[in-house]
Parts: structure tokens; sequence; C-alpha cells
């Protein structure tokens, strides 16, 4: 940041409380599950068929193109078959249907591992194997990050969670604090980094103490980061402790960053030799009755958490049903999608109308956007289909956090168009691209 | 259930732009409240009721010319009346303008500030020109003559301090300036605009408690308003210092004239204005450079009107100038920033090279004659001119030879005017001619009869000039004038 640019982050009021201080309701055992045959954009290969019996922790599919990703039963019964439909970031995808006997059988998916006592590389293959993924939101296999850990000065475990209304990563740790120091500390092992640190928002003090206490004794600090959005990114995030930025990825910057639930699930395999069965969810939004925090198997459709957290307001008629929080969540048209290992919330809002004026060139979306971008701008050179001009202001950057719609005093779709830019911007090169093999 | 479809985001800031709108046009009204009182209390009510209906014409020309735009255009007129914000450039027009203006030039020219000011660009978000601006330069080149003459000669007989600076071609002497913003109650008058003056522009704290409310609300952005006040501030400072003018210099410029109401009011309005930070800093570079090139070198009494009107034609440059990625970039956006800003500057800082400081009403160089003659006082000098209530202020300084005052005294009924013009180096009365006579027709008038005034031409300080008979009080408020203008010019 400096006088040149806008603060680039900005206060977003989170809307926690209303989850925050709730139990989390663990009874959710539903009769089906629906595992995602997908992981990015990667379909994944099923290994067993229909009639096989599973148990908790079997494995039943797994990635395996250029990166590897295992992917185990969260529930116990029988394999049903496979079914395609919409997934939680609006692809179409099969699902593996897991009929639940509801008898929670397991099987130790790993041997208890030592990883204070193993070789680097057996860290790294053990991570591998677990399945390990980026349980933030992106779902990326963790071990990959960790290839080839060079000059690392800092690892980062990302306890921000700066999405509003979403407080899942809050009640796992709170939960799990003693699996959070495990994971990390493997994490950090890993890395090889110089130092390690925890990233977490300053106000939630309850668990900044708590997280002391635990880590105490550990080379791992600490570190409180503003309540901004999106602080929990990891250029902003990265930026916030160590000043630096990067072109493509952290590492570029000495820094390797894992959220906090990846390492919580990381822990759980170490000490209980069980992979990511489980999500914590958060449910909320001001169109349900009792918003609160609900452990779900992997594969639970949205519609069954909803009706268990006690359905919707009276009176609701028309709601935005969001995967994730409201500012980078998608907003589904639909109940049947189902949670996935990545997905850490669902939020309800009731569909209000919005007064949408004319753009006034204000220019708070370029002051606040993260990527330093000029929404307003891209948004301009869209509507004139100007490519030349869209390249120039490196539309690509955008992540979509959704700052520029938030920010807009004129209520406008700011992100969408943006995402329209980046779309057209996509077509032309493909059709370019095209030509020149023909 | 219905589950709707939106692109995320689905969460928003409370702001809003109608919300914008209505904090900007809160501080306008406050303002026009603040004159309305000030010049009801200082002119009369009737010139105080005058500032209210000048308001009210300009915002019925506003909702009157939009309404009738959107319904000829088949839109719903209420929407988007209420969405296109006219009724703004209504509110500081009223406020850019004089009050001498005549209500139908207001009219006209707010009308015509919307249609080809706003309208005919696409309407609200897509005009190039502030269209408030556009219709006080309409007012300016169009209707100077369209003025209601008892509110000129009620409340502009004398000059604002633009017009007293600009005679005095926009750089005096230290000493000089501190006359002039003497005569116009020092800073604290400035300060609080106890002179006549655009009807807006004059009450500098009012407009910056408005800017500091604005911006607590975050309606508006600071980058481009501190700059500009900063780059004036050092710009007439650097120029002042060089010059002689002092420190004060630079005071006046930022506080008198459009200055502050422009940069809170119309360089902010950020249609017109680039989008990104180091495009407003540009942008407020650009503006405070011209709007004192424009001081020192156009004869328009102040720079910020045409100074905002010129750098808008540029925002799209500019916009253009410091696009792409604000992080990646910012090097080169920096170096694009400073670079810019210098060349602006230095190109200002020549033509402010350029002026010629005006000495403090330069004492006539006495010869060894008039010395004996000025060693005994006589005929006027001695003469006693309280009861006439004498006023005089330096109109133009410019001519080497001439010094004009303009100069008001008490006669017999109401208060006379004139302008009076000596030779500098003799110390003599070259000329002077009524501006306004209120006395009684048919009687008074005898002493401002032309071979009346010729008695006076050539006449010292010493000299004495019998009073016409029959208009013995005329006469006396003429020789009071004459005698407080040539006391004024040898320095007493």
């Amino acid at each position: 940041m400096s006088i040149l640019t806008g603060p680039m982050n900005h206060h977003l009021e989170g809307h926690k409380d209303l989850t925050k201080h709730e139990n989390v309701l663990k009874t959710i055992d539903p009769d089906k599950v629906y595992i995602p045959l997908m992981n990015g954009n990667a379909p994944c290969k099923p290994l067993v068929s229909i009639g096989d019996e599973v148990k908790v922790g079997t494995k039943i599919a797994e990635r395996n193109d250029h990166f590897y990703l295992p992917v185990f039963s969260p529930v116990s019964g029988t394999v049903t078959g496979t079914e395609k439909f919409m997934t939680s970031s609006m692809s179409q995808a099969e699902h593996l249907v897991i009929t639940n006997d509801h008898k929670h059988e397991k099987v130790r998916a790993f041997e208890p591992f030592d990883y204070e006592k193993a070789e680097w590389q057996e860290v790294l293959d053990f991570v591998k194997n677990a399945g390990m993924l980026g349980l933030g939101g992106a779902g990326f296999p963790t071990y990959v990050k960790y290839l080839n850990p060079q000059n690392v000065e800092l690892f980062i475990v990302n306890a921000v969670e700066c999405e509003p209304y979403l407080t899942a990563d809050y009640k796992n740790i709170e939960e799990n604090i003693d699996l959070l120091k495990t994971g990390t500390l493997a994490l950090f092992k890993l890395s090889k980094a110089a130092k390690g640190c925890v990233a977490i928002k300053e106000d939630k003090t309850e668990q900044i103490a708590a997280l002391q206490k635990t880590f105490a004794g550990t080379p791992i600090e600490i570190r409180t980061v503003p309540d901004l959005y999106p602080m929990g990114w990891e250029r902003t995030l990265v930026y916030q402790l160590t000043k630096k930025r990067y072109d493509k990825l952290p590492i570029e910057a000495g820094c390797i960053l894992n959220n906090a639930s990846t390492a919580i699930a990381l822990g759980n395999a170490i000490e209980n030799g069980m992979p990511i069965t489980h999500k914590y969810v958060t449910v909320s939004g001001d169109a349900l009755n009792h918003p609160q925090n609900v452990l779900v198997p992997v594969g639970t459709k949205a519609s069954e958490i909803i009706d268990a957290v006690g359905g919707y307001k009276e009176g609701t008629e028309d709601v935005l049903l969001i995967a994730g929080g409201p500012m980078m969540g998608k907003t589904i048209p639909n109940d049947k999608f189902v949670i996935a290992a990545p997905n850490n919330g669902l939020t309800v809002l009731i569909n209000r109308p919005k007064d949408e004026v004319k753009c006034l060139r204000c220019g708070r979306c370029t002051e606040t956007c993260p990527s330093g971008l000029q929404p307003v701008r891209i948004q301009m050179s869209n509507a004139i289909f100007d490519e030349e001009e869209l390249m120039k202001l490196s539309l690509m950057d955008c992540i979509e956090c959704g700052m520029c719609t938030w920010i807009c005093p004129s209520k406008i779709d700011v992100t969408e168009n943006v995402r329209r830019a980046k779309n057209f911007v996509r077509t032309r090169m493909a059709s370019r691209a095209k030509e020149a093999k023909k | 259930m219905k589950f709707s479809y939106k692109p995320s985001p689905n969460y928003r800031n409370t702001q809003t732009t109608t919300g914008i709108m209505l904090d900007l046009s809160m501080c306008l009204v406050a303002i026009v409240i603040f004159s309305a009182i000030y010049y009801g209390v200082a002119y009369g009510p009737a010139l105080g009721l005058r500032v209210i209906l000048m308001t009210l014409v300009s915002l019925a020309a506003s909702f009157g010319t939009e309404a009738l735009y959107f319904k000829m255009r088949g839109y719903d007129v209420k929407k988007e009346v209420m969405h296109s914000y006219g009724w703004v450039t209504g509110l500081i027009l009223t406020l850019i303008t004089r009050l001498d203006v005549s209500y139908y030039a207001l009219f006209i020219a707010t009308a015509v500030a919307i249609i080809i000011g706003k309208l005919v660009f696409g309407g609200f978000g897509q005009n190039i020109f502030n269209p408030a601006a556009f219709g006080e330069a309409l007012i300016m080149n169009s209707f100077s003559a369209s003025k209601a003459a008892s509110v000129t000669a009620d409340v502009f007989s004398g000059a604002t301090p633009m017009a007293a600076v600009n005679s005095q071609g926009w750089m005096l002497s230290g000493s000089a300036l501190g006359n002039l913003i003497d005569g116009f109650g020092g800073f604290g008058g400035l300060l609080l605009g106890s002179y006549p003056s655009v009807i807006g522009g004059s009450c500098a704290l009012l407009i910056l408690l408005c800017g500091a409310f604005l911006l607590w609300r975050k309606d508006i952005d600071w980058h481009l308003s501190v700059t500009y006040l900063i780059t004036i501030f050092c710009l007439s400072l650097v120029v002042g210092l060089i010059k002689g003018a002092g420190f004060n210099y630079a005071v006046f410029n930022v506080i008198s004239g459009g200055v502050l109401f422009g940069t809170v009011f119309m360089m902010t309005d950020p249609v017109t204005t680039p989008i990104t930070i180091p495009g407003r800093m540009v942008f407020a570079v650009g503006c405070a450079a011209l709007t004192l090139i424009l001081r020192w070198k156009s004869n328009l009494p102040d720079g910020v009107l045409f100074s905002i009107l010129l750098m808008n034609m540029v925002t799209p440059a500019i916009d253009k100038l410091v696009d792409g990625n604000q992080i990646k970039n910012q090097v080169q956006i920096r170096r694009k920033v400073i670079i810019t800003s210098a060349v602006v500057l230095l190109a200002a800082f020549g033509v402010g090279m350029t002026l010629d400081p005006v000495e403090a009403s330069a004492k006539p160089a006495p010869s060894a004659d008039t010395q004996t003659d000025t060693s005994e006082p006589a005929g006027m000098a001695l003469e006693d001119f309280s009861a006439n209530n004498v006023a005089c202020r330096v109109w133009s300084n410019t001519d080497t030879a001439a010094l004009v005052y303009h100069c008001q005294a008490k006669g017999y009924e109401g208060t006379n005017e004139a302008t009076i013009t000596l030779n500098k180096d003799e110390g003599t009365v070259t000329s002077i001619e009524v501006t306004a006579f209120k006395d009684t027709a048919g009687v008074g008038d005898k002493a401002t009869a032309a071979e009346e005034l010729a008695r006076y031409e050539g006449a010292t300080i010493n000299s004495s000039i019998d009073a016409t008979s029959g208009a013995t009080f005329t006469s006396s408020s003429l020789r009071a004038m004459a005698a407080k203008a040539l006391n004024m010019a040898a320095g007493n």
C-alpha cells in the first residue's frame, strides 16, 4: 500500500456472532452420501463398483493425472451407483452414491505415524497418501506445495477466515486445537521453513490466547492480522505478514501457506489414522431459523443439512442458497448439491431486490481491489470488446473476491462484469489458438 | 422454496450513490442557507430572499428539464429523475453564480447545462464536463449583460477580492497585498466570507466544514482535494516568495475565490475526474497549475472554473496514462505521475516568473517644488470629511502613470460613488467620474455636471475646491472622495 494505491481491503460486517457461540450439530447422518468424483477440474477414477461394501476410511476413488489424490468413504454401507448433478462449483459431475448402513464401522486408513522421527520424504508421502487437500476452498492437493521447498522463510497456517458468516474454521480449531498443533508441526517440518506462524484475526481474542497456550514451546508463533477482507487470501496475507509481493506462487516470496482445517485434518490422519471424512460447515444467513455449525459426512446434501438445523424462516419464499460465504461462494439455484471436502459453508440469504443505478466512476472498486486492478475500467473496456485494453488492465489477475461488487455504491454487479470480461478474453484466446493450429 | 440465482458476491456495502448525492445536497443546502442569511443581514432581506429564489429557479430548471427529457424519451420519469441527480447540478450552479445574475440567465444556463452538459452524453455517469461548471461558463460568456442592475449596484459596487487582485495582475508586493487583505477584514474576514462574491463561494470555513463532513461520510476522496490545495499553496508560495509577495500570498490564493468550493464540490465529482488515485493526483496538479496560470495571465476574475473544465477534457487521457495493474506496475505509474506533475508544475512556475509585482500604491517621488507645497497642509488637507463616511479601494494599479480608486461617500440622502483616476507621479486628480448618484435628482446633480467635475482635474491634496452652489452636500461627498483618494495615494 502506498499513497498512490487505495487500502486494497476493507472491513466487512462479519455476522459471525450468529454461529460463533452456537454448539456444533453433529447428529446428521444421511441415508445416502454422494461423493463428487471431481477434484478441481480433473475427474477422479472410482476404485469400487456397485454393490461393494465400504467402511468409513475405505479408499473409494483417486485422482491420478499429474497430481495424485485419494478419496475415502465417509460412511459405512454399500455403493449403490453413480449420479450426475450440479456440484457446489456449478459444474456437472459424477457422484458416487453410497447408501449408509448407519453402523459407522471404521477401517484404519493408515498406520500410526510418528512425523517427528520420520524422514522428510516419508512425511511427504504420508500427506500425499492421506488425501490431504486445501480445505479453505480450493481443494488443491496439499503435498504438491511441498514437493520442492527451497529458501522458505515463513510457513503460514491460515486461520484468518475472512469470509463473512463463516465460523467453521473457528469451531474446528476450538474443538481440535491439539490436532491443529500436530498437523501444523508436521507441515512445518515438511516446509523446511525458518519460521512458522499461525495467522488469525486480531478480534478472535479467546482463540488467540488458546493458540498461544497450545503452541507455547514450539517454533510456531501466533501472528494476528487486522479484521479486513480479503485478509485470508494468500497474497494479502503474505503481504500483511512479510510486506512482500509475488508474481505467481507464494513460494517466490519465501512463504508456504495452508489452511488451518487442512492442518487439523492432517493432525487427525497422523494421530487417529483417519482421512478427511467429515467437514465442519457453517450454516448461516438471515433466511434460517437457527444458524449454526454442523459436522457432516462429506457428500451430504445441502437440503438435508438445512432441514437438520431447523429450516427456513417462516414466510421466506425466495432465497439465495450460497455454497460458501456470501463474498466468494456461488449461488446455487437448487438445494440438491452436496458438501464436498473443500466446502465450509452454506449461507442462505433472503433474496432482496436491489436498486441499481448508473456507474458514477467513483473508483472505489479500484481502491479496494486486493489485486490492484481497475474493475470499472475493465467493465468499460469489456462493454466495447477492447481486448488489447483488457490485457493492459491485466484482468486475468482477478480472483473474483467480490470486493468491487461489495463496495460499489451504485450496486452494480462489478465482479460479474469482470468475470464476463475474463470469459470473453479466454474465448478470444482459445479461438485464436484454434486458428493457429489450422 | 424458490432458489434464485444471482452472481456472487451477494453481500453489499450499505453506502449508496443516492446516499452520497443526498449528503452532498445537504451540504450545498447548508451553504445556500448561510448565504441567504449573510446577504439578508448585510444587504437587506430582499437580497436574502433572492438567494433562496435563485436556488429555487435553478432547481426548477434542473428538475423540469430532466423530467421533460425523460418523458420525451419514454422512460419512467420519477425513477430516472431521482437517479440522474440533476438537482446537485442546479445547487452547485446557483452557488457558483453571482447574486446579480438574472433569474432568466440562471434558468437557461441550468437547463442547457443539464441537457448539453449531461443528458446528451448519455446521462449521469457519462458526461465529460462538470455540468455545473459548464453552466457557469455559459453564464459568464453569454449572459454577462443579463444582470439585475439594482443588485449589482447594491452588492457589487465595490470590488470583490478576486476583482481587486485581478486588477493588480494577481501579483502584488507584500505590503500592497496586506492592504488589500485588510480591506476585506483580514484573513478572518476572508475565512468567514464577509464580502460579496459568488453566492456560495465566500465562507471558507463552512466549505471546509462540509468537506470534512463529506470525507467523514466517505462520500469524497481526499487525494484529489488535498493534492490540489497543497499544490496551489506550494506553487503560489514559491512564486510569491521569489516575487516578494510573501507567505500571505499563498494563503490568499488558497482561501480566496473558488478554490475551496471548487475542490470540495466540483473536483470531487467522480464522473468527470479520473478513476484511480494516481490519475486523480495528476488531475489535481493540473487543475492547480491551470488555476494559477489563469489567475495570473487570463482576464478572468478567477481560474478555478476553467481549470476544472480544461482538466475534464483530459480526464480520459489521464485514465489511460495510469492504466494497468496498480500493484505490478506501481513503479511505472509512480514515475508517470511524477514526470507529468513535474512538467505541469514547471510550466506553471515559468508563467509565474514572468509576473511583475505591483508595489504598494507608490508614493510620488517628491520634487523640490512640491516639497515646499506639501510642507504646509492647505485646502482639502485641512478639511474634515468625517461626516461623509468616505471609503476608497484601489481599483486598478496596472498602468505605470495612473492609479484608479473606487470610492464612496455619503452625500445628502444616500451614498454616492465615483471612480477617481490619479496621476501617480504628480499626485494630482486626472479625472473623476460619478458611477452612482444617490442624492436628490435636480438638486444634487448640479455638482455632478461635467463642467463641475472638470474643476477637480489637476487638484492636489492641498488644493481648495469650492462647493457647487445649491448642491453642497453632493459636492462635499465628491470632495471627500477626492481627498481620500489623494491621501491614500500619498500613503497617508
